[in-house]
C-alpha cells in the first residue's frame, strides 16, 4: 500500500444552477486498493465520480493523477488518461455480440483491397484473451447477442471493455452488483479482487455495506454533498460507517 | 464440460432464434409457391412471369437496403416515394428541357436524392422533429415540388442509358435492374456486417445512450442512414423512369409502405437494433411475388394495398410474439400456443384471417372486367 494516493480530488465543488451538489469535497484513491464510496441517495456520490470520469466539470476544485494535475472536457478525455467507469446500466448494445460491444467506438480494422473493414476475427480473439487473461472469465458463446448472457457475464464484458486499454489505472464501478443475484455478486466481487491485484485503483460505489466491508480497503463516506468520513476498512465497523451515513456521528 | 455438451443443451428454439428473420419470409414464400403451384401453376411459373417478378422486386431492393439501416437505428423514412419522383422529374427535365447529357443528369439525380435525405436527417437530428412527422412532412414537400415542376406533364422517351437501367438485359438473359438491385443488397450486407457504419447502426438502435457513451457520433450516423436512403430512393426513381420510359409527378405513390413492409417482414425490428439484410431481400421478393400472384389470379389491382397491410401487421405481430421471452411455460413455440392466452390469440387470429378470406372471396366475385356504366 503506497502512501501517496494515485487519484486526488481537492476541494471539489459542483453547483447545478442554485443547487450545490458537492461542496469542497476531497477524494483519495490508491493504486492496488479498493476505495468504496458510500452514502445515502442524493449524497453526491454519482456527481463526484462523474466529475472524476469527465462527464461533469467541477465548479471549483482540482484533480491530480499520480501528482499530475488533470482536468477533462469530456469522458473521452478521462479515458485517454486511464480513468474509466463501468456504469450500472452497463452501457451495452444488447443486439451486438460481446466482441462488438467490447470494441464499440474503438473497432479494430484491416485493409481488404485498400478498403478499411472491421477485423471481426481479431476482435473475437482479443475479446477472448482479455476476458481470460485479465478477468479469468470464459463465455459460453462469443457469437450470440449480448442480451442472451447472464447479468454477471454482461458485466464481465463491460469491465473487459474498460480494462482493454492497457494504460487503464483507475476503474470506477457504479453499483456493479445492484441487479445481480447472490452467486453473480460473489463472482463480481472476485473480479474486483482480481483487478485490484493487477494494480488498478478501484472506486466502488455501493449501497451494500456488507459488500463494502468484504472488498474495500478504504471507505469514503459522503453525506449531503460533503465527505464526512474517510477510514481504513480494517479500522472501522459496519455500525460506525452506518452512523456516518445517516449523520449520527461526524468523523474527522 | 466439452463444448459439444453445451451446444446440445441449447434448445432447438434457442438455436433457430437467430434465423427467425429469414425463416419468416422464407416460410411465407414457400407457402405462396405451394398455393400458386396448386391454383395457377401454368401462368405463375412461366419464365416470363418470373422475369416480371424479378423486375418488380429489383426496383425496391436499393430502397429496402437503405431502409434497413434507417429502421435499425429506430428511425423511419416516409419520404422515399416522393424523393424518387422528385429526383426522377428533375433528371427528366434536365435531359428533355435543358439538353443535359444523361451522364450529367443521372449523377445529379442521385446527388439530389442524397441531398433530400440529408435534409431529412438534419431536420430529425438538429431540430429534434420525430422521424415519423419529419419525413411525412418532407414527403409532402418533395411531392409538392415535383408537382410544381412537372405540373401535369408526363415526360417520356429517354436516352438509352436510362431505359437500359430500367429494363435492359445483359447477354445471358439477366435484366440489368435485377443486377443493380442485387448488387445494392450485397453492398448493404457488407456495409451492415463489416463496416463501422453498420455496426454503429445496430448499436444506436439497440441502446442509443450506450452508443453515445462509447463516443459514437450518434446524430452523424443517423444522418448518414437518411442520406443513403435518399440516394437509394433517387436510384429507384431512375430505375422506375427507365422501366416505364416515362415519369410524372405522381409516380411512385406506394413506395413508402411497400419498402417498409418488405424490411419489416424480413425481420428487421421496428424497435431498433435487430437488422437482417437477407431478410429484407427475402421480404422484397415475397411482396413482389404476392402482388404478382394477385395479378395472376386476376384479383383487382387495388387488393394489393389490402394484402400489403395485412402482411405488415401479421409479421410484426408474429415477431413481437416470438420475441416475448417471459411467456408462461416458456417451453417452446408449441407449448406457448397451448396456454390459455395463446389459445385466445390463436382464436383471434383465426377470426381475422377468416374475415379477410371472406372479404377476398367477395372481392373475387365482384372482380371482373369493368363495364362502362350508363
Amino acid at each position: 500500500m503506497s502512501d501517496t494516493p494515485l487519484v486526488e480530488m481537492r476541494g471539489i465543488t459542483k453547483r447545478f444552477g442554485g443547487v450545490t451538489a458537492l461542496s469542497d469535497v476531497d477524494l483519495d484513491a490508491y493504486a492496488g486498493e479498493v476505495l468504496a464510496i458510500v452514502g445515502d441517495n442524493g449524497a453526491g456520490k454519482s456527481t463526484l465520480i462523474k466529475i472524476l470520469t469527465g462527464v461533469y466539470q467541477p465548479t471549483a476544485g482540482e484533480m491530480f493523477l499520480a501528482g499530475e494535475r488533470i482536468s477533462f472536457a469530456s469522458h473521452a478525455g478521462a479515458i485517454a488518461k486511464g480513468i474509466d467507469a463501468v456504469y450500472q446500466t452497463l452501457a451495452l448494445a444488447d443486439h451486438l455480440d460481446p466482441p462488438a460491444n467490447m470494441f464499440l467506438g474503438n473497432e479494430l480494422t484491416k485493409k481488404v483491397m485498400g478498403v478499411t473493414v472491421l477485423d471481426i476475427a481479431r476482435m473475437r480473439t482479443e475479446t477472448e484473451r482479455v476476458l481470460m487473461d485479465r478477468l479469468g472469465v470464459t463465455l459460453k458463446s462469443l457469437d450470440s447477442p449480448t442480451e442472451s448472457l447472464s447479468g454477471g457475464q454482461r458485466q464481465a464484458v463491460a469491465i473487459a471493455r474498460a480494462v482493454y486499454h492497457e494504460d487503464l489505472r483507475v476503474l470506477v464501478m457504479d453499483e456493479p452488483t445492484a441487479a445481480l443475484g447472490p452467486q453473480e455478486t460473489a463472482r463480481t466481487l472476485n473480479l474486483i479482487e482480481t483487478l485490484k491485484a493487477q494494480g488498478l485503483a478501484i472506486i466502488l460505489i455501493s449501497h451494500s455495506l456488507d459488500e463494502v466491508f468484504q472488498v474495500s480497503d478504504r471507505i469514503h463516506v459522503q453525506r449531503r454533498g460533503k465527505r464526512v468520513g474517510f477510514v481504513r476498512t480494517t479500522e472501522s465497523s459496519n455500525q460506525a460507517v452506518l452512523g456516518m451515513i445517516i449523520g449520527a456521528k461526524e468523523a474527522a | 464440460m466439452a463444448a459439444g455438451d453445451t451446444q446440445a443443451v441449447r434448445t432447438l428454439n434457442e438455436r433457430i432464434e437467430p434465423y427467425f428473420a429469414i425463416i419468416g419470409p422464407m416460410a411465407m414464400i414457400l407457402a405462396l409457391l405451394l398455393f400458386m403451384a396448386i391454383v395457377e401453376p401454368a401462368r405463375y411459373f412461366r419464365w416470363s412471369n418470373v422475369n416480371l417478378i424479378l423486375l418488380d422486386a429489383a426496383l425496391y431492393m436499393p430502397m429496402a437496403m437503405a431502409m434497413t439501416f434507417v429502421i435499425t437505428q429506430r428511425g423511419i423514412d416516409l419520404s422515399v416515394g416522393s424523393i424518387a419522383a422528385l429526383s426522377a422529374i428533375i433528371m427528366a427535365f434536365l435531359i428533355k428541357q435543358f439538353g443535359f447529357s444523361v451522364y450529367f443528369a443521372l449523377p445529379i439525380a442521385l446527388g439530389l436524392g442524397a441531398l433530400m435525405g440529408l435534409v431529412n436527417g438534419l431536420i430529425i437530428t438538429r431540430f429534434n422533429v420525430p422521424d415519423l412527422i419529419g419525413t411525412l412532412a418532407m414527403d409532402l414537400v418533395y411531392r409538392g415540388f415535383a408537382l410544381v415542376i412537372a405540373k401535369g406533364l408526363v415526360l417520356a422517351r429517354f436516352p438509352e442509358l436510362i431505359t437500359e437501367i430500367g429494363r435492359g438485359r445483359l447477354p445471358g438473359l439477366i435484366p440489368i435492374p435485377v443486377v443493380i438491385g442485387i448488387a445494392t443488397m450485397i453492398a448493404g450486407f457488407v456495409l451492415l456486417r463489416r463496416s463501422h457504419f453498420g455496426r454503429y447502426t445496430i448499436a444506436i438502435g439497440s441502446n442509443p445512450e450506450a452508443a453515445e457513451l462509447t463516443g459514437i457520433a450518434v446524430n452523424r450516423h443517423k444522418v448518414y442512414a437518411y442520406v443513403l436512403c435518399g440516394a437509394c430512393a433517387a436510384l429507384a426513381g431512375v430505375m422506375l423512369t427507365g422501366k416505364l420510359n416515362a415519369i410524372q409527378a405522381t409516380s411512385a405513390p406506394y413506395f413508402n409502405l411497400h419498402v417498409i413492409a418488405a424490411v419489416v417482414v424480413g425481420g428487421t425490428s421496428l424497435f431498433g437494433g435487430r437488422a437482417s439484410m437477407i431478410g429484407s431481400f427475402a421480404g422484397v421478393l415475397l411482396l413482389s411475388m404476392m402482388i404478382n400472384a394477385l395479378v395472376t389470379l386476376r384479383i383487382e389491382f387495388f387488393w394489393q394495398s389490402v394484402a400489403s397491410g395485412v402482411v405488415i401487421v401479421s409479421s410484426v405481430a408474429l415477431y413481437s410474439w416470438m420475441q416475448k421471452k417471459d411467456r408462461d411455460g416458456a417451453g417452446g413455440l408449441i407449448a406457448a400456443l397451448m396456454t390459455s392466452e395463446g389459445q385466445k390469440l390463436t382464436r383471434f387470429s383465426a377470426f381475422i384471417i377468416g374475415a379477410l378470406i371472406l372479404l377476398l372471396a367477395i372481392g373475387a366475385i365482384f372482380a371482373g372486367n369493368p363495364q362502362a356504366s350508363g
